[in-house]
């Protein structure tokens, strides 16, 4: 595989499961299945994340979704928006964000996102106990992502 | 028939808020209001908070400008320390700061403000966009993308994190600069200072285009507010006010930051929870005062860094000494970018940048601190009151955002009187109300103590509160 690999936790972490990503990245940047992986916490999307798709062979994006069951567990490769219109503020769509880097630079990686429904949106730096419970399988999820593409690629 | 316009909310700026314009029986704007419709209460918050966790506390205040929170706020922890952070913490603390600016004024001008410069305030707002100027112009996407990296990336590798870093600490910094981050630091600065000069470049070449815009965006006489060193320079670290009125005369020099209360009056009005902040000797609302990158480069003297200088130099042969347009706050934002990654530069090369001395401990030897910084929008002051043991018992928070309150309000009612020319809401109208909001580029999560999506709700609204008219955007 060419160019290495983005790992991106994101969301508020203020805010209980929506900094579900930031925990995650957490427990990954220790693991020993994400050697020479980058792993990365953000709050938000930024155009400035293009630049890092561009130079990526895989990008994997970590976030919390409320459409999921609390604790459920998705993946989906991130296709580049063609028609939508970004958001009216700072932070970009994944898809959006991939479109952008391919304008800019080129290319961009491929990009998934592992998304988890969350419980709780309150105030407060903690998980729920059923998204912290899901945790573990989230951190894998994420992990087998990768070697699985590693492999892949290799 | 009075009739009230509301635009909720609106889009492009750090936080939520909507606009109100309130039209008269002859159908003609009579007043504008700029509302701040999130409340988030930090100066009650942190009442029972022991004064060490201050300046982590406050950095959540916001996920764009931490860094200025951190500094104004560990400042304030050092006059109750009543300590001197050492010369080596105090320049890196300002490092972290500019690269803050940095970072900053490129989202402000690439991300949130580029869209309307490069198609328009007329185009389709389906191409007004990153993705829009990406397809545009590439080069200047590229240029505010690489930007705004380079200072978050100066945050990410002195703090070890970009959003909320903990290096910045009361008494100095948490550890000292190593060479190697140094010299990773000093191998971006050339491209930075390329992409702002090209964007420079690119924003003078396009500026008569704007002339309509330029006239009617804030254009008004009031006073500017900014941090100066001691030789009457930009600083947005340490050094002392300076208040300078429309005509370029001082209405206060030197003014020590910790008798802010002598000079600055705030007020609070039922339809917003933004305070507004004026200049007590002209009372409240004439006290309008603007502070920022507008306000920087017209009360210094100079920038001080030679690129900056020459920008400056410009700057005033085109616009004069004191522009009353906040129109002029992009051209001010690219010059004050370019003078903070070439004061970067010399503070990295300063003799003693490596020197591991860079924090001064203490006890708590006073019941009171005040904080000062320019933070990206413009000055920011932190005051804290403890107990004998540092427990706060009471904060004020004078934001950047807070102190153009008036100055926005103003802004509004002069684009709304320029624009609207009938009860019928239209998009050239929306987009220039907007539009003059986001030259403040306020920060409504710092000033209000929220990010997220937002659209644009306007109504159009008869005395009795029914929806005369109504657009979604």
């Amino acid at each position: 595989m060419t160019g290495h690999v983005v790992v991106v936790g994101y969301g508020n972490a203020l805010r209980c499961d929506d900094g579900l990503g930031w925990h995650a990245a957490e427990g990954l940047a220790d693991d020993p299945r994400m050697d020479g992986v980058e792993v990365l916490q953000r709050h938000q999307l930024a155009p400035e994340l293009a630049l890092d798709i561009s130079a990526a062979s895989l990008v994997v994006l970590i976030d919390a979704s409320s459409r999921l069951r609390p604790g459920e567990i998705s993946v989906e490769r991130v296709e580049p928006a063609v028609n939508e219109r970004p958001g009216g503020s700072h932070h970009l769509t994944p898809a959006t964000l991939v479109a952008l880097s391919r304008e800019l630079y080129g290319r961009a990686a491929d990009v998934f996102i592992v998304s988890c429904g969350v419980h709780s949106l309150e105030i407060g730096e903690h998980l729920s106990s059923v998204v912290d419970a899901a945790l573990p399988k989230l951190v894998d999820t994420v992990a087998d992502l990768v070697v699985s593409r590693e492999k892949l690629g290799s | 028939m009075t009739k009230t316009i509301v635009i909720d909310p609106v889009t492009r700026i750090e936080g939520h808020s909507k606009i109100t314009i309130h039209l008269d029986d002859q159908g003609e704007v009579a007043d504008a209001q700029f509302h701040v419709t999130q409340f988030r209460g930090f100066e009650r918050i942190v009442q029972g908070r022991p004064v060490h966790e201050m300046p982590s506390i406050m950095a959540r205040i916001c996920g764009i400008c931490p860094v200025s929170h951190l500094i104004a706020s560990s400042k304030a922890c050092d006059q109750i320390l009543a300590v001197e952070p050492p010369p080596t913490g105090a320049d890196l603390r300002r490092v972290m700061n500019l690269a803050q600016i940095v970072q900053s004024n490129a989202l402000s001008f690439f991300h949130l403000s580029s869209p309307d410069l490069l198609f328009g305030f007329d185009a389709d707002p389906a191409h007004r966009n990153i993705i829009g100027v990406a397809q545009a112009n590439p080069q200047l996407a590229r240029d505010g993308v690489g930007i705004r990296r380079f200072g978050q990336q100066i945050i990410e590798w002195l703090g070890g994190k970009r959003i909320h870093p903990s290096w910045i600490v009361p008494g100095g910094v948490d550890a000292p600069l190593l060479e190697e981050t140094r010299d990773r630091i000093l191998s971006t600065i050339p491209e930075a200072i390329a992409a702002i000069e090209r964007a420079l470049a690119w924003y003078k070449s396009s500026i008569l285009q704007w002339a309509d815009e330029a006239a009617s965006f804030g254009d008004f006489r009031s006073a500017y507010m900014g941090l100066v060193d001691d030789d009457g320079n930009v600083d947005h670290y340490g050094g002392s006010l300076r208040v300078m009125d429309a005509d370029g005369n001082l209405l206060a020099d030197r003014i020590d930051p910790t008798t802010y209360t002598d000079y600055l009056g705030e007020a609070a009005e039922p339809w917003t929870y933004l305070k507004s902040t004026y200049w007590k000797a002209l009372g409240y609302p004439d006290g309008v005062y603007r502070v920022g990158p507008l306000a920087r480069v017209i009360v210094a003297d100079q920038m001080g860094t030679p690129r900056a200088d020459a920008e400056l130099d410009e700057f005033r042969q085109r616009l004069g000494r004191v522009p009353s347009s906040s129109f002029h706050y992009h051209y001010a934002r690219l010059i004050d970018a370019l003078y903070a990654a070439e004061r970067i530069e010399e503070l990295l090369r300063g003799p003693d940048i490596l020197a591991p001395r860079v924090r001064s401990f203490a006890g708590i030897n006073s019941n009171e601190g005040i904080g000062v910084s320019e933070a990206p929008r413009g000055t920011l002051l932190h005051h804290y009151r403890v107990d004998s043991d540092g427990i706060v018992e009471w904060a004020n928070l004078v934001i950047a955002t807070g102190h153009n309150n008036l100055a926005m309000n103003r802004s509004v009612l002069q684009v709304a009187k320029r624009y609207v020319k009938s009860a019928q809401l239209t998009e050239p109208m929306l987009n220039r109300v907007e539009a003059v909001i986001r030259c403040y580029d306020p920060c409504l999560s710092c000033s209000t103590h929220a990010l997220g999506a937002m659209a644009l709700h306007v109504q159009l609204l008869a005395p009795s509160g029914a929806v005369l008219d109504e657009l979604v955007r």
